[in-house]
């Protein structure tokens, strides 16, 4: 009997998946294996469509020895990894905010939504708008405050520069995370924080066992998921500074699109690509090790 | 209990819509696709930026009319497509490499030779009085291997823009001629707020990234990029002399000039009065002039360029027509292209959206040379080198040496280790180019 | 005493709260008004906040039929709404299978799927391009909406598993005992609790596939414009209508606002209290 129900159990189980598999395999293995093969050839825009000549892993070895790269790949992983830290620390307490009696009305979670909802090149100009050296509001309204004393050159300066487009896309980042930090808030049951309070344990201690452990599988999947689309940054980049001042703002992600579509190297692009893959595909590896020992002392 | 039965309406709801949805999508296109072709009308399609930047009719509000003529006369129906700029270049380029027909005509700037190959050269098929009403020089940036791949359909080259109220304020009468007249008003107009200089040196790549403006410079002094085998030849005296000048202007730069990515933000900072001076395409006299954007109206000249040691040099903006090799419509996009350059649209194209027309007849026409006071000054600039070393590698090697300048910009190396560096990268390049 | 520290707690939540308003809103609102000031207003060290130069004229240029943006509209609405409808109903649909449903190789297949994500479009643009083209796919909605699932489809199945983890196993084996077959504790126990997460998902979807732009530029010419490139037109190369694009902006986003409002009773109602059985 329950040998049957396991089995039509799983049966369900592969007709549930087939659908998202299907599509995912025609969409996407010929590119997946297409751009894997290119980043082994020299490809060239010529003749009918590209020209195409083996070269094993030449395109590796010059990427790895290239400055450019180098400086990009060490400022993509201080860029993701404070993004990160950032947005699932914000958003972690406006999902507390607005878990709170006083802001649980529907109105803080439209304006939750405003920022999420801005197109991204949309947004990527007003941000520039808002840094921009003479005319934007946030050196205008700094000014006023008397906090700065000169119009400061927002995007001019390397650090400084690179700092503003993660500040803007942080602000971006943070409904996402917030509304499912939100959602697994909400999906931790009352009684467990009852049970706290008899066991007499304070608000602290409460977030601590309480809140903490029941959000860690969401803050888990946010981090995943915020650290693969910090390394695919684009937008900010490419309106804001086109990787200036000096290569400075330079991700890997941007270097990519500069040397597949500015360049017209495309194996060099897509060898550039891989290696976004390998280290994304690391990382979240190393993600799931940290939610897999959870999972045998799951049960309430 | 209830709940319970309405989530399970709501699913079954939910499949349904999704199937029923799919297939009537499926179905349109399906239909859409089978539907008869009654008509013989030939569809071109023809790739081009959206308005403001250069634009035919059709896509720019200009000679609508007689467009609607000219398709009509001869059986074809036109089908733009007007990405926003930035994006014109990745979608070429991905359409070249599918392999596949994708666009008859298409608009390039500065493109040419990185493309080559899958263009068509029709330049020969030209009227010989069109071709001989155009400047010679304006092929040099579409010419590629002895082929004329395309036409540059307006004359945009680099002209110094001006306040004159600024200027006449310290009494200087007439524009500055030479870098040290420039210099000098720079330096007295910059001050209480204003600056004597602006540009956009925030994009390294491109015409109009910064490797351009040095470029500008670089001919001023008698240099030039490439020797005649392609090999870089900026190492010398004038790679330096042209690189320190912009240097030297620092002070009297804009401090946010290194921030500016695209021209647009350089305008701004000269149409609301804050900067004296600036080098800039034909286009921004019509900016410039707008109330509604510009608080100069009325207020600023332009001239050309200050000279150099070698004189006054430029650089061309390339906005040009080409024509892909791939089309099957080759005669019919060249008589287009024809079309476009008919001295009546020229002439509707400067009046009404402000880009100078190509033709030598039609810019000395008396009511272009009245609307467009700024035409003048362009063919003045004109006589004088206007190269914009385009190559394929044009996107790389101006990547690289943009990217040298800026350190050279903020002051973190000198004029000559730049020059160096820039020299040695671009050398890589073309070796991986072989 | 406690009534004092309960004073200073609610007025500290609504100190964090005008903040957090404060902070979401600041941008846009700046943008709101640099879209109702002409550009002269603006490009002063000083902005000119004289209500006289208040104009909507970006607005009428913006609706202007030769930008498109209503055909932009159009589009993105169609291709959001049938992208994030399938994507819940495919991406649940396997959440909860590689969740609850002892597929075989589970862990293997969920992190194929996360893999998928990791490619960077850059590089799968001009091979998709390739393919799309040979079935004649390109500048079509069902095109368009086949590629955004490909990539919205695994953040989704990721979210749902996860919360289809958290639900109790007590909940699943009492409606097993009580004689539920598989689908029917899915469709009647499953789903209805995780009813905010199903919302915040279908949320994501939807907005996803309407502020996409890099993949909408490559796989579209002129039928299936979206809304995101219609706004991207007005920065261009010799100048950026910064008022106008912003006030494309603007309106672009206020379907979606406009949505957010009418559905934000069910963006997090939670039906967690009660669902044990006890």
């Amino acid at each position: 009997m329950s040998n049957e129900f396991n089995l039509k159990r799983k049966q369900m189980g592969i007709w549930f998946t087939l659908p998202t598999v299907i599509i995912l395999i025609l969409v996407l293995i010929y590119p997946i294996f297409a751009s894997i093969v290119l980043s082994f050839q020299k490809v060239r825009f010529l003749g009918q469509g590209l020209s195409k000549e083996f070269i094993g892993i030449a395109n590796y070895i010059s990427i790895f020895s290239n400055h450019t790269f180098q400086s990009a790949f060490i400022r993509s992983i201080y860029f993701t990894a404070i993004e990160v830290v950032a947005i699932l620390s914000l958003s972690l307490l406006a999902a507390l905010l607005l878990n709170h009696p006083i802001g649980r009305h529907s109105f803080f979670r439209v304006v939750l939504i405003i920022p999420w909802a801005l197109s991204p090149v949309a947004n990527a100009v007003l941000w520039k708008w808002i840094y921009n050296a003479n005319y934007g509001i946030l050196n205008f309204i700094l000014y006023s405050l008397g906090i700065i004393h000169e119009y400061v050159v927002w995007l001019g300066k390397p650090w400084l520069a690179l700092n503003m487009i993660l500040l803007a896309d942080i602000w971006k980042g943070i409904p996402f995370i917030t509304l499912l930090l939100l959602a697994g808030l909400q999906n931790i049951p009352n009684y467990l924080y009852r049970a706290a309070k008899l066991d007499g344990a304070n608000t602290w201690q409460q977030f601590v066992h309480v809140t903490f452990v029941g959000l860690k599988t969401p803050l888990v999947i946010s981090a995943v998921l915020q650290s693969i689309w910090a390394l695919k940054v684009f937008d900010l980049i490419y309106v804001l500074t086109k990787g200036s001042p000096a290569d400075s703002t330079v991700l890997l992600n941007y270097l990519a699109w500069r040397e597949t579509f500015s360049n017209l190297d495309i194996g060099y692009g897509a060898a550039i690509a891989n290696i976004l893959f390998c280290m994304m595909f690391l990382l979240a590896l190393a993600y799931i090790r940290i939610l897999r020992p959870r999972q045998t002392r799951r049960g309430e | 209990m209830n709940s319970y039965i309405n989530s399970k309406l709501s699913r079954r709801e939910f499949l349904k819509i999704t199937a029923v949805g799919s297939a009537g999508l499926a179905m349109s296109q399906f239909l859409s696709g089978c539907a008869p072709k009654k008509s013989e009308k030939v569809k071109m399609n023809v790739l081009v930026p959206a308005a403001p930047d250069p634009a035919p009719p059709g896509v720019a509000k200009f000679a609508e009319d007689a467009f609607a003529t000219w398709q009509a006369e001869h059986n074809v129906e036109v089908v733009y497509e007007a990405p926003p700029w930035p994006q014109l270049h990745d979608k070429m380029a991905t359409s070249f490499a599918s392999g596949k027909y994708t666009y008859d005509v298409m608009y390039n700037c500065g493109w040419v030779p990185e493309f080559a190959d899958y263009l068509y050269d029709f330049v020969d098929k030209l009227p010989a009085d069109l071709i001989s009403d155009l400047p010679t020089s304006s092929f040099s940036t579409v010419t590629w291997k002895g082929k004329k791949l395309g036409v540059v359909f307006t004359l945009s080259l680099l002209t110094l823009f001006y306040n004159k109220e600024h200027l006449e304020s310290i009494g200087v009468k007439e524009p500055p001629k030479t870098w040290d007249e420039l210099k000098g008003v720079a330096k007295e107009l910059t001050g209480g707020g204003r600056y004597g200089w602006v540009l956009n040196y925030g994009a390294p790549e491109g015409i109009g990234g910064v490797a351009s403006y040095w470029m500008v410079y670089l001919q001023q002094v008698g240099g030039k990029v490439y020797d005649e085998n392609g090999n870089p030849a900026f190492n010398n005296e004038a790679g330096v002399d042209a690189l320190q000048f912009m240097m030297d202007l620092m002070p009297y730069t804009d401090p946010g000039s290194i921030s500016y990515v695209g021209i647009n933000d350089a305008t701004n900072v000269f149409a609301s009065g804050q900067a004296s001076m600036m080098m800039n395409w034909p286009f921004m006299y019509t900016a410039a002039s707008d109330p509604s954007t510009s608080k100069v109206v009325g207020k600023f000249g332009t001239a050309i360029l200050p000279a150099g040691s070698a004189g006054s040099a430029s650089i061309d903006g390339t906005d040009a027509y080409t024509i892909a090799k791939l089309s099957p419509n080759q005669d019919l996009a060249t008589k287009l292209i024809e079309f476009y350059l008919d001295k009546d649209i020229q002439k509707r194209q400067v009046l009404d959206t402000g880009w100078l027309p190509i033709r030598m007849s039609v810019l000395n026409d008396p009511e272009v040379q009245e609307k467009a006071p700024n035409a003048a000054v362009v063919l003045e600039q004109a006589k004088y080198p206007y190269d914009s070393f385009v190559t394929p590698d044009y996107n790389a090697v101006t990547t690289a040496i943009g990217v040298e300048i800026q350190k050279a910009l903020s002051g973190a190396q000198t004029a000559a280790e730049t020059i160096q560096n820039a020299f040695d990268q671009v050398t890589e390049i073309i070796k991986k180019r072989q | 005493m406690f009534y004092f520290k309960r004073a200073i707690g609610s007025l500290f939540i609504r100190l964090c709260l005008f903040v957090f308003v404060g902070v979401c809103l600041a941008p846009v609102l700046w943008g709101l008004v640099t879209s109702c000031l002409p550009q002269s207003a603006l490009t002063s060290k000083v902005p000119d906040f004289n209500l006289r130069n208040f104009t909507l004229e970006n607005y009428v240029l913006v609706l202007d039929s030769s930008r498109g943006l209503f055909l932009g509209l159009k589009n993105s609405f169609l291709v959001a709404l049938f992208t994030s409808i399938v994507a819940l109903t495919f991406g649940s649909a396997a959440g909860y299978a590689l969740a609850r449903l002892n597929v075989p190789k589970s862990n293997t297949i969920l992190m194929m799927i996360l893999a998928t994500q990791m490619f960077p479009g850059i590089v799968i643009a001009i091979p998709l391009f390739l393919a799309m083209t040979q079935f004649n796919l390109i500048d079509t909605h069902v095109g368009l909406i086949i590629v955004y699932l490909s990539f919205i489809l695994p953040i989704v199945v990721w979210i749902q598993k996860g919360f289809f983890e958290s639900i109790p196993m007590d909940l699943e084996k009492s409606a097993a005992v009580d004689g539920a077959s598989p689908l029917q504790t899915f469709q009647y126990i499953v789903l209805p609790v995780s009813l905010p997460t199903l919302f915040a998902t279908g949320v994501f979807a939807f907005i996803e596939s309407w502020n996409e732009f890099f993949f909408a530029i490559i796989m579209t010419r002129v039928n299936v414009k979206v809304s995101s490139i219609a706004i991207a037109e007005f920065s261009g190369q010799y100048q950026t209508l910064y008022g106008q694009m912003l006030a494309s902006a603007v309106l672009a986003s206020l379907p979606i606002v406009v949505l957010a409002i009418l559905f934000r009773k069910f963006i997090l109602e939670g039906f967690v209290e009660g669902a044990v059985k006890a």
